[in-house]
């Protein structure tokens, strides 16, 4: 009996888009259905914090055109939650009670905030920061500059955080670890990130936590919450706030994987071809734990694109390539009043078996390699940013170094420094990269 | 539609038909006169003419790089890969292949500056341009018969090939 669907995608963000314009790519005629419980076309999640600081409107926000589901064939469902997914019945159930069936199936819920049960905070009516509608929530309470503390410095809290720097709020940020940005980046980048932040004005708070919340009475919501309040870090400081922003991290959303019955452990357990333990569900981006190119093993790695490329490794297997996606890992790249930074790959190696090479000039550049028997395992570059992805690629592709180790840490560094054959290789036959490895 | 530029002595017209083009480095004959860049300058400034684009308007970057150590050298742009990370990575969209040319095009009304095409590409092929809030990058160079770092190398060090 042919099912309804043959493609059902439930998430509409970078890995669910990328997935069906994989498909598209292979199969012209399949039918695709998204479902999302949001109510916008896909948008660009990580803008979020330009939209709040009104360097973008909301056609820009927009991930591909207005027409891009019809040109493509692609049902979209908005405001549709999917609550329930059978594996064995190859069907999922809205949320309306409306039961459909599937050939494949591709979960991309992506994730969720994170919210550390902290004493008085059910008192406090916060918010968080990763949707669309975050960020309307955020913008329509930032009246009369008000002090907003952020809990978690992460690229969540350092994006808000900066965001509102620009003359908005006066933010206060929260951070357990002993920087800023404690995953994306090393000591020496997150001080010069840091340095920006102080310049803007914005307050640092490092190695510390909120120990607990006081709502304030005044200015009380519908459901008797307040906004305002104030905290009081381990050491009895206290911050007193009008908003209060929570961003301590994200967690994959897996309640749907695990209605379906399939493997869990952080992240749903996803093969080389983004597969589940299901044959026909596949999971991409911030939901899957998939095989981590630099770590050789199953990582979440919760950023838009690594979720991209997953999302299109996922749509091409949905629609047969048995194709497996090449250079899944850690990818930052961000820039935070002025600075770019990026990184990817292991930056803070444990200790001993690596061998870490840096560079730092008074002109803001900073790189930093990391080794392990000669293969680059990661890197960070700051300020100078524009031939990074070099390091990149050879992340992916488990690049032995050694022959131009010395200069790697070059702001110029780039094909010249190869071995000719390698050179011409990656120049004329293109097999380099994430993408292109696959050819 | 078919346009006409005057470009100093070197005339070019609109690519009639849209054509599928990919530039090739030879490293053997190249000898790192930079001319490549100096022509791509022009070609993407206001005036398209040398001396303004160099005098007087404000200088773009150039798309093209000449890599120089000893006695090898070549020039790189970007290789407008088939599968191209930048587009996948792209996280606004702005970064898309046109099915018709296979050109990697970035829309700067739609970039952000974020930096992740930079971050993915394996060419080190894209620039933070227009005073580093833009990425840019070569465009094959859509309004001319032959791209300008292609027409204007003195030693055909790089080709164009139709694929």
């Amino acid at each position: 009996m042919a099912r309804d669907i043959r493609y059902a995608v439930i998430g509409n963000s970078a890995a669910g888009i990328n997935a069906c314009e994989a498909i598209r790519g292979l199969d012209k005629e399949g039918d695709i259905a998204v479902f999302s419980d949001e109510h916008y076309p896909a948008y660009s999640r990580p803008m979020i914090s330009y939209l709040v600081a009104g360097k973008a409107d909301a056609k820009k926000m927009l991930y591909r055109s207005r027409s891009f589901y019809k040109s493509h064939g692609i049902e979209l469902r908005s405001g549709t939650r999917v609550a329930k997914v059978s594996a064995k019945r190859h069907s999922l159930t809205t949320q309306t009670g409306e039961t459909l069936t599937w050939d494949n199936l591709l979960l991309a819920t992506g994730s969720t905030p994170f919210i550390p049960p902290i004493p008085g905070l059910d008192d406090i009516d916060y918010l968080t920061f990763i949707s669309w509608a975050d960020a309307k929530r955020l913008s329509s309470l930032l009246r009369g500059n008000p002090r907003v503390l952020i809990v978690g410095a992460g690229l969540i809290g350092m994006k808000a955080a900066e965001a509102l720097a620009e003359g908005l709020a006066q933010v206060t940020v929260v951070e357990k670890m002993d920087r800023i940005l404690p995953l994306a980046l090393d000591d020496e980048a997150s001080r010069m990130v840091s340095d920006r932040f102080g310049k803007a004005g914005v307050k640092l708070t490092n190695g510390t936590s909120v120990t607990s919340l006081e709502a304030e009475g005044s200015g009380k919501t519908g459901d008797g919450k307040a906004r305002a309040g104030r905290a009081t870090l381990e050491d009895g400081s206290t911050i007193d706030f009008d908003l209060l922003i929570m961003a301590v991290g994200v967690r994959p959303r897996l309640e749907l994987a695990t209605s379906a019955g399939l493997e869990t452990n952080r992240g749903i357990l996803a093969d080389d071809y983004l597969r589940t333990s299901h044959r026909d569900i596949f999971a991409a981006g911030d939901v899957a734990e998939a095989p981590d190119v630099v770590f050789g093993e199953p990582r979440v790695n919760a950023l838009w694109p690594n979720a991209a490329l997953q999302g299109k490794y996922a749509g091409l297997n949905m629609a047969g390539a048995e194709t497996p996606c090449p250079g899944s890992t850690s990818m930052n790249s961000v820039e935070f009043l002025g600075l770019p930074v990026l990184s990817a790959g292991l930056v803070n190696p444990p200790d001993g078996g690596y061998e870490v090479i840096s560079r730092r000039d008074n002109e803001g550049y900073y790189r930093k390699a990391v080794l392990r028997d000669n293969i680059i395992v990661g890197m960070i570059t700051a300020g100078q940013v524009d031939r990074a992805g070099i390091l990149t690629s050879l992340i992916q592709e488990r690049a032995n170094v050694r022959r131009f180790k010395s200069a790697l840490l070059e702001e110029s560094f780039s094909h010249i420094y190869f071995p000719k054959a390698v050179r011409e290789g990656r120049i004329f036959e293109e097999k380099v990269g994430t993408d292109a490895a696959r050819r | 539609m078919r346009s006409t530029v005057s470009n100093g002595a070197d005339f070019a017209r609109t690519r009639v038909f849209k054509k599928m083009i990919r530039i090739y480095p030879r490293e053997d004959v190249c000898i790192g006169c930079r001319l490549c860049e100096i022509h791509c300058i022009v070609q993407h400034s206001k005036s398209r003419n040398i001396i303004k684009a160099f005098k007087s308007e404000r200088r773009p970057r150039k798309r093209v790089e000449v890599e120089e150590e000893g006695h090898v050298s070549f020039a790189l742009q970007c290789r407008h890969c088939e599968e191209a990370p930048c587009v996948t990575a792209c996280l606004s969209g702005a970064m898309s292949k046109d099915p018709k040319t296979g050109a990697v095009n970035n829309d700067p009304e739609r970039c952000i500056g974020c930096w992740t095409c930079i971050l993915v590409c394996p060419y080190g092929a894209i620039h933070r341009v227009e005073d580093g809030h833009v990425a840019g990058k070569c465009d094959l160079c859509p309004d001319r018969e032959v791209p300008a770092c292609v027409a204007n190398c003195p030693n055909e060090a790089l080709v164009m090939e139709e694929v």
